[in-house]
C-alpha cells in the first residue's frame, strides 16, 4: 500500500484495528461464559458439551488462574472470573477458546451453568437505603453553610436525576495475546492504558510486568470506555494464552460489548440552594448518589471530580457537598469523558434553573452574576487563575445576540400554540489533572535517526483525538524541522513504561511536555555538535526551519547533515524525557488543595424547536465560545469541540440506557440505543478565545478532550425552557436524559 | 446442495461455494480478507460496514425494474450494509470496498481527499463507510444539493467529530461535483476521470466484465431437507440471526426471483412486488401517482442505506407490530396476494391487515410468501404518515400512524386509519376510521376520532415507551393527521384546547 502516507489511511481504509490483524497460525478465539443474572452464585460449571463440540475446545474457569483471580484497580473487588457469587449481568465466569469464532461462540453456548439466582439491587438510591456502598462517602465542605442558608432571601431545593451512558466506541473491546519469547506475553490491546493492562496481565499470571509486553494500537474510539475496562479482555486473552500456549484472540461483538461492559454513571442528586435577594449564590448543599455498579473500577475518582466541580462555573461562598458509592448488581460503571463532571454540571444548572424559576430571576441574568472571577476560591480552596469565565460567557451573548434571540423566541411562542422555541446558556469551568495526583505523570522516548527523521514514543494512546498528531507538531516544533519527519510510534510499554492512561484531558499536555524534554535534550546536543563545526557558542545557534541559525541568520548547515556529523561524532541522538506536573496536591480527608494544574472556561448557547403536538424536539442552533489557550492544531481542537459537543448533546436529550428490573440492559443494541446521528445535530458555531496562552501546558496549549462534552447539557435546559413556555404552569424537571416521552407526558399533564 | 456465487470483487472476479445466505461482511472480511469495511453493530444500524453493490438494470433508474431481466443497457450503484447483505444477493454483481475505490492503489480518491482536509476522520473506524456512502451519493445522481449529500449520510455513525467536519467534506463534494451529468453512463464515466471511482465501475456497467448470467433458479428442497431460509432484504433475519447456521439448501433469495418483484399497474389497480426495496417503492412513479406525496415520508424509514435492502414484504412478513411499511400499507387499502414460496399463481388475496392475526404470528402457512400488494391507485386520496422516535432519523417508532382519506363535498367520505406500536399487530383503526366517514374535518371530529383510536388500541411498555406514552402519543398524531392534510384550520389547537 505505498502512496498513502500514515496520516491519509484512516480515509483510505487502510488502519488495522484489533479485528483486522492477521492472526499468527493456529490462533485460538475466546469467548467469556457471561452471568445470566445480575447477582447469582456459582454451584458448578458443566463443560462436558462444549468440550465435545470440537477438538480445539478448552474451557477455562478461576480454577485456571496461575496467579491472583483480580483485576480490580484502587479496590481489589473485581475478580477476572467470577467465583462464588457475582454480581452483574455478563460478569465474565468461564472462558472458551476454540480455533475460529463461530465455533467459540457455539461452544460457549453449551457450557450449563448451575447456579443459584439472587435478588439484585438496580437503583442507586435503592443500594443506599440498604447500605450498599463501594467506599465510604467522600466530602468537600468551606465555611458555615447552615449560617449561609440562613441568611439567604430565596432557597430551592429538589433532585436531580442523570442516566448513564454507552461509550459506542465503534470499536469494541478486544484484545490478541501472544506467547513472549522469553516465557512472557505480549499483549496487543485495545486500550486507553497499556501500562493498566500490563499491571492486570501480571497480576492474574503472576508474572513480572517485565514479562509482559502491552502495545496498544490505534484504537477505534475509547471515550473512557476502555480506560480501565480493556484491563479485563485483555486478561482473559492472555489467561487463554498462557494455558493454550498459542495466541488468543477475544473480540467482543457490539451487543455482547454493550450488555457486559460498564458506561457512564446514573446519579440521582438532592441538591439546596440558596441566594440573596439580588440573586447572588451563597450556599450549596448537596447528596450526589453514584450508581457505581458491582465494584469500584474508577468510582471513587469520579466521584472525586464530580465533588470538585459541585459549583459548576459559579462562585459558590459556602458549600457542603457529599458524594455517595452505591454498589449496585448492574456492570462496574466506569470513566466516559467528563469523569464524573458533566453530572456535576447538571446538578447546578439544575439548581440555578429552579432558583431563577422560584426568584423570578432571568436564568441568565442570575447566572452572569454568579460567575467565577479572577481570584474566587473553588470549594477545595484553590483560586480560580486567568478565569475566562466571564470573558466567554460575555462574548458568547453578543455573538449570539442573545438579547434579540430571547425577544424573538418569546414572540414566537406567543404567536405559535403547537410550535414552541426554547434556549439556554451553559457556562463551563473544568479542572486539568487526573484528581488521583500521581497519575500526573508521563515520559516519552525520542530517536533521532542517522537519516534525520524521528520517532517519538509517549504513553499517548491514540484513539481518535489525534494526539499523535499534536505530539508530532510538538516535537517537530521543539527541534525546528518538518513535521513529515517525525512519527509517533505505536504505543508500547516496551517504550515507555510506568504510564498513566491516556485520560483526563491530559493525553497531550503531559505526553507533549514529556516528548518536549526529550527533545531539549537532544537539540542541546546538536547544537553543541553544531557549534564545534561553526566555531560558534551554542547559544548562539537555533535550529529552525530545518536548519542550523546563528543569530537569526542562516549558516548552511541542514538539519540531515547535523544529524549524520551527530552520528559520526558519536552522539547519543536518544533521549528519554520525563513531566510530572508540578505544583498539584490535594489532601482528600480535608478535602483541600491544589486540585488542577488549571482550568479551562467556555460557554454554550443552544437553541431548539419543540413540537408541541407530538412531543418531539429538534436542536436549532448552537454557539460555543471556547478557551483553548494557543492551540496545537486548530482543526483538531474543533474537532475535538464539535464531537464533544455531540456527546455531550447526545447524553442530554437523547441516549437512554433501560436497565430492566432484574438489571439486565433493554437498550442494548444500536436500534434500541439512539446516539447522535447527522441529522440530530444542528450547525455548530465554535469560537476560539484568541490570544490567552495557557502557561501551564505544552506550548501555551490548553486540554480540549473533556471540557465541550459539557456544552451539550444546554440542550436539556433548552428543551426545559420550550417546554416551559407550552406549559408555564407546570414546574420544570430535572430528568436527564430529556426523552420525546417524557416531553409528551409533561405537555400532555392533566390534558391528554 | 451447493450453490455457487459468481461477482466481481473490486476488480476480481470471485467464485464461491460459501453457503450463499452467510452475511457478505463475513465473506468480505474473513475471506476475500478486505478488513477496510468495518463490523460496527450488525444491525445495519452504524454504516461502518457499507459496500457498494452494482447490478445491471434494464434500462431507466426509476427503480421499476424486473430482477432477472437482463438488458445491459445500464447499472446502478447503491450503498449497502454488508451486514445484512446475503452473499448470494452478489450473484452476477458488482462489490465495491473501500480498498477497491483506490482501483489501482494510487493515492486518495476526492471522496477521501474531502474527508481528510475537512479532518473528517478522527478514530477512523467509521471512515470507509462514510467514503462509500459519499462516493454512492455521487453515484446517484442529482440534487446535488448540500442537504441531499446530508441525508445520504443518515445511516453513518461517527461518534468522534460530531458530524461537523464531515458535513464540510460533503459540502465541498457537493461544491466540486454539483455539475454532474444526468445520465448515468456519462455520470460513471465523469466521476471515473476524477477518479472518484475506478475504472471497473464503468466496465461492469458496459457489461464488458462479468458474462450475463442465468437469473438464479428457485431451488426445489430435496424431500425430507430442512426448508430452505427465505430471505427478502435480510435487514430484520439478519438482526435477529447474525450468525445464521449454513443449511444444506440454499436460501431463497427474493429480490431475485422476478415472482417477487417488480411494480405492475393493471387497471385501477397498481400491484407492488413484495420484495420491492424500500428505495425502489418510493421511487415508483406508479406509486407516486397514485399516492401524491407518499415520497416525502421516505425519510423517516429507516436509512439510505437499509432502505436499498429492506423490502415492503419483509416489512409485513416480520410482523413486527411497530413496522412502518406495514402501517402506510393497511392505511392504503393494501390486499396482500399469497403464493407458494418457489412461486406460481396466487393462491389467495387478503386485506393486509387480516395478514396479522396476533403478535409476531402471520395468517400464512408453511410453504407460503406474500406475492405482493394490491392497491387501489384509481381514486385520488389524501395520505399522510405520522412516526415518533426517540431520534427523528433511522429509528424504531415508540408510535406511528398513517391515514388516507378520501373528501367529498368537503366531508370525509371514506377513511383508513391504521396505527403501529399500540397493539400486538400493525392495527387497522376500524371504528375511528368508519366514524369518520361522512364528517367535517374539523376540530370535534379529530378530537372524537382521536379518543376512539386511543380506544381501540392495546399498548405494552418496552424499552420504546411506556404503554400510557403510547395512548397519548397514538392521540396526538391522529391530531396531527388532521394538521397536516387540513393545515391552517388550527384543528390541533381547537381540539388540545
Amino acid at each position: 500500500m505505498r502512496g498513502i502516507p500514515e496520516s491519509e489511511r484512516n480515509v483510505a481504509g487502510l488502519t488495522r484495528y484489533i479485528d483486522d490483524r492477521e492472526l499468527p497460525a493456529r490462533s485460538l478465539f475466546a469467548r467469556p461464559v457471561p452471568a445470566p443474572c445480575a447477582r447469582g452464585r456459582l454451584l458448578g460449571i458443566d463443560a462436558s458439551k462444549a468440550l465435545a463440540l470440537h477438538p480445539s475446545v478448552q474451557v477455562l474457569d478461576a480454577r485456571d488462574v496461575p496467579g491472583e483471580n483480580q483485576v480490580g484497580g484502587i479496590v481489589s473487588d473485581e475478580p477476572l472470573l467470577a467465583e462464588g457469587e457475582w454480581g452483574y449481568v455478563g460478569e465474565p465466569l468461564a472462558l472458551v477458546l476454540a480455533a475460529d469464532r463461530s465455533l467459540a461462540r457455539e461452544a460457549a453456548a453449551l457450557v450449563e451453568l448451575r447456579y443459584e439466582e439472587l435478588e439484585p439491587l438496580v437503583d442507586e438510591r435503592e443500594a443506599a437505603a440498604a447500605g450498599s456502598f463501594i467506599l465510604p462517602p467522600q466530602s468537600i465542605a468551606s465555611g458555615d453553610v447552615a449560617a449561609a442558608f440562613a441568611r439567604c432571601a430565596v432557597v430551592v431545593s429538589g433532585r436531580a436525576d442523570s442516566g448513564g451512558q454507552e461509550h459506542l466506541y465503534l470499536e469494541t473491546q478486544g484484545a490478541i495475546a501472544e506467547p513472549g519469547e522469553g516465557g512472557g506475553v505480549r499483549i496487543l490491546s485495545s486500550t486507553q492504558s497499556p501500562s493498566g493492562v500490563q499491571r492486570a496481565v501480571a497480576r492474574v499470571l503472576g508474572l513480572p510486568m517485565s514479562q509482559v509486553e502491552v502495545e496498544a494500537p490505534r484504537l477505534g474510539g475509547a471515550f473512557g470506555g476502555k480506560e480501565e475496562q480493556a484491563s479485563t479482555w485483555a486478561a482473559l486473552a492472555a489467561l487463554g494464552c498462557r494455558r493454550s500456549g498459542l495466541p488468543v484472540k477475544l473480540y467482543l461483538e457490539r451487543r455482547d460489548d454493550m450488555r457486559w461492559t460498564g458506561k457512564r454513571h446514573p446519579y440521582s442528586t438532592d441538591f439546596r440552594v440558596g441566594a440573596d435577594a439580588e440573586g447572588r449564590l451563597l450556599a450549596l448543599e448537596a447528596d450526589f448518589y453514584q450508581n457505581s455498579g458491582a465494584s469500584c473500577d474508577l468510582s471513587p475518582s469520579i466521584l472525586a471530580r464530580t465533588l470538585f466541580h459541585a459549583v459548576g462555573a459559579y462562585r459558590i461562598p459556602e458549600v457542603r457537598v457529599t458524594g455517595h458509592m452505591c454498589r449496585t448488581n448492574l456492570p462496574p460503571f466506569t470513566a466516559f469523558r467528563g469523569f464524573g463532571g458533566p453530572q456535576a454540571f447538571f446538578v447546578i444548572e439544575s439548581a440555578l434553573d429552579a432558583l431563577a424559576a422560584k426568584g423570578g430571576w432571568d436564568p441568565v441574568e442570575l447566572r452572569r452574576r454568579n460567575l467565577l472571577s479572577e481570584g474566587d476560591l473553588f470549594p477545595y480552596g484553590q483560586a480560580a487563575e486567568r478565569c475566562l469565565a466571564r470573558a466567554t460567557t460575555e462574548r458568547l451573548l453578543a455573538k449570539s445576540r442573545w438579547a434579540e434571540l430571547r425577544r424573538e423566541i418569546d414572540e414566537f411562542n406567543s404567536s405559535h400554540a403547537l410550535e414552541k422555541r426554547g434556549a439556554a446558556i451553559i457556562p463551563i469551568c473544568f479542572g486539568i489533572s487526573f484528581t488521583t495526583i500521581f497519575m500526573n505523570q508521563g515520559g516519552a522516548l525520542v530517536h533521532v535517526y542517522r537519516d534525520g527523521t524521528v520517532s517519538v514514543s509517549t504513553g499517548a494512546v491514540e484513539m481518535g483525538q489525534q494526539v499523535f498528531r499534536k505530539i508530532q507538531l510538538v516535537v517537530a516544533r521543539e527541534l525546528g524541522i518538518p513535521e513529515s519527519l517525525v512519527r509517533v510510534a505505536p504505543t508500547t510499554t516496551g517504550s515507555v513504561a510506568n504510564t498513566s492512561p491516556t485520560a483526563a484531558s491530559t493525553g497531550s499536555d503531559i505526553n507533549g511536555m514529556a516528548a518536549l524534554a526529550a527533545c531539549a535534550e537532544i537539540r542541546s546536543r546538536l547544537l553543541a555538535v553544531a557549534a564545534a563545526r561553526l566555531g560558534a557558542e551554542a547559544g548562539e545557534l537555533a535550529l529552525e526551519s530545518g536548519e542550523v541559525l546563528r543569530e537569526g541568520a542562516p549558516t548552511g548547515l541542514g538539519w540531515a547533515k547535523l544529524v549524520a556529523e551527530a552520528y559520526l561524532a558519536r552522539t547519543d541522538l536518544s533521549a528519554h524525557g520525563f513531566y510530572a506536573t508540578p505544583g498539584i496536591w490535594y489532601d482528600p480527608k480535608a478535602g483541600r488543595g491544589e486540585a488542577f494544574a488549571y482550568h479551562v472556561y467556555g460557554c454554550a448557547a443552544v437553541t431548539v424547536r419543540l413540537d408541541a403536538l407530538r412531543g418531539t424536539y429538534r436542536l436549532e442552533s448552537a454557539a460555543i465560545v471556547h478557551d483553548g489557550g494557543d492551540r496545537i492544531d486548530a482543526s483538531v481542537d474543533l474537532g475535538q469541540v464539535e464531537g464533544a459537543f455531540a456527546q455531550g448533546a447526545g447524553w442530554s436529550v437523547l441516549e437512554e440506557l433501560a436497565y430492566g428490573a432484574r438489571g439486565e440492559l433493554r437498550s442494548d443494541t444500536l436500534s434500541t440505543y439512539k446516539a447522535p446521528d447527522i441529522t440530530f445535530l444542528p450547525e455548530l458555531e465554535v469560537e476560539f478565545l484568541e490570544g490567552r496562552p495557557n502557561p501551564k501546558a505544552v506550548m501555551g496549549s490548553k486540554a480540549v478532550g473533556e471540557p465541550p462534552f459539557m456544552y451539550g447539557i444546554a440542550a436539556y435546559f433548552a428543551v426545559l425552557d420550550a417546554l416551559r413556555a407550552a406549559r408555564p404552569d407546570l414546574p420544570a424537571f430535572y430528568d436527564l436524559p430529556m426523552t420525546p416521552e417524557k416531553a409528551l407526558m409533561h405537555l400532555a399533564r392533566g390534558r391528554g | 446442495m451447493k450453490v455457487r456465487t459468481r461477482f466481481l470483487a473490486n476488480d476480481v472476479p470471485v467464485e464461491t461455494e460459501l453457503w450463499p445466505g452467510s452475511p457478505a461482511l463475513d465473506f468480505i472480511r474473513g475471506e476475500l480478507g478486505l478488513v477496510g469495511t468495518k463490523e460496527g453493530c450488525r444491525e445495519g444500524d452504524c454504516g461502518a460496514c457499507a459496500v457498494l453493490v452494482g447490478e445491471l438494470v434494464a434500462s431507466s433508474e426509476s427503480g421499476a425494474v424486473l430482477a432477472g431481466e437482463r438488458v445491459a443497457s445500464s447499472a446502478r450503484y447503491g450503498a449497502r450494509p454488508s451486514c445484512l447483505l446475503a452473499l448470494g444477493e452478489l450473484e452476477g454483481r458488482h462489490l465495491v470496498t473501500i480498498e477497491g475505490l483506490r482501483g489501482a492503489g494510487e493515492g486518495l480518491t476526492p471522496v477521501m481527499r474531502a474527508i481528510l482536509e475537512a479532518n473528517g476522520s478522527q478514530c477512523g473506524f467509521c471512515s470507509p463507510g462514510f467514503v462509500i456512502s459519499l462516493t454512492a451519493f455521487l453515484l446517484a445522481g442529482p440534487p446535488y444539493t448540500e442537504e441531499a449529500a446530508f441525508a445520504a449520510l443518515e445511516g453513518n455513525l461517527c461518534r468522534c467529530t460530531g458530524y461537523g467536519a464531515l458535513r464540510r467534506a460533503a459540502a465541498a463534494l457537493v461544491r466540486d461535483f454539483s455539475g454532474l451529468p444526468a445520465g448515468y453512463l456519462e455520470r460513471l464515466e465523469a466521476l471515473t476521470a476524477a477518479a472518484v471511482v475506478p475504472p471497473s465501475l464503468l466496465a461492469f456497467a458496459r457489461g464488458e466484465l462479468l458474462p450475463a448470467l442465468p437469473p438464479a433458479e428457485a431451488a426445489a428442497a430435496a424431500p425430507g431437507s430442512a426448508p430452505p431460509l427465505v430471505i427478502g432484504g435480510g435487514s430484520d433475519l439478519y438482526v435477529r440471526s447474525p450468525h445464521p447456521a449454513p443449511r444444506d439448501e440454499p436460501p431463497l433469495l427474493l429480490r431475485r426471483r422476478p415472482a417477487f418483484t417488480g411494480i405492475r399497474r393493471s387497471g385501477g389497480l397498481l400491484e407492488l412486488g413484495a420484495a420491492l426495496s424500500w428505495r425502489e417503492f418510493f421511487a415508483s412513479p406508479e406509486l407516486r401517482a397514485a399516492v401524491p406525496g407518499i415520497e416525502r415520508f421516505e425519510a423517516e424509514l429507516a436509512s439510505p442505506l437499509v432502505r436499498e435492502q429492506a423490502t415492503l414484504g419483509g416489512n409485513a412478513a416480520n410482523a413486527s407490530p411497530i413496522a412502518d411499511a406495514a402501517a402506510m400499507l393497511i392505511a392504503l387499502g393494501a390486499k396482500v396476494r399469497i403464493t407458494r414460496l418457489e412461486g406460481g399463481p396466487v393462491l389467495r388475496e387478503l386485506p393486509l391487515e387480516e395478514l396479522f392475526l396476533g403478535y409476531k404470528k402471520l395468517a400464512l402457512a408453511p410453504g407460503e410468501a406474500l406475492a405482493s400488494f394490491a392497491i387501489d391507485a384509481a381514486s385520488p386520496r389524501l395520505f399522510s404518515f405520522e412516526k415518533v422516535a426517540k431520534r427523528s432519523r433511522l429509528d424504531i417508532a415508540s408510535a406511528n400512524s398513517a391515514a388516507c382519506l378520501s373528501l367529498e363535498g368537503g366531508r370525509i367520505a371514506k377513511a383508513r386509519i391504521a396505527a403501529g406500536g399500540v397493539a400486538p399487530v400493525p392495527l387497522l383503526l376500524r371504528e375511528a376510521s368508519a366514524f369518520l366517514e361522512g364528517r367535517l374535518p374539523d376540530a370535534a371530529t379529530a378530537r372524537e376520532a382521536a379518543r376512539i383510536a386511543a380506544s381501540e388500541a392495546s399498548p405494552i411498555s418496552d424499552v420504546r415507551g411506556s404503554a400510557e406514552y403510547r395512548l397519548t402519543l397514538l392521540k396526538r398524531l391522529v391530531l396531527a393527521h388532521f394538521e397536516r392534510l387540513f393545515p391552517g384550520r388550527g384543528i390541533a389547537e381547537e381540539a388540545l384546547a
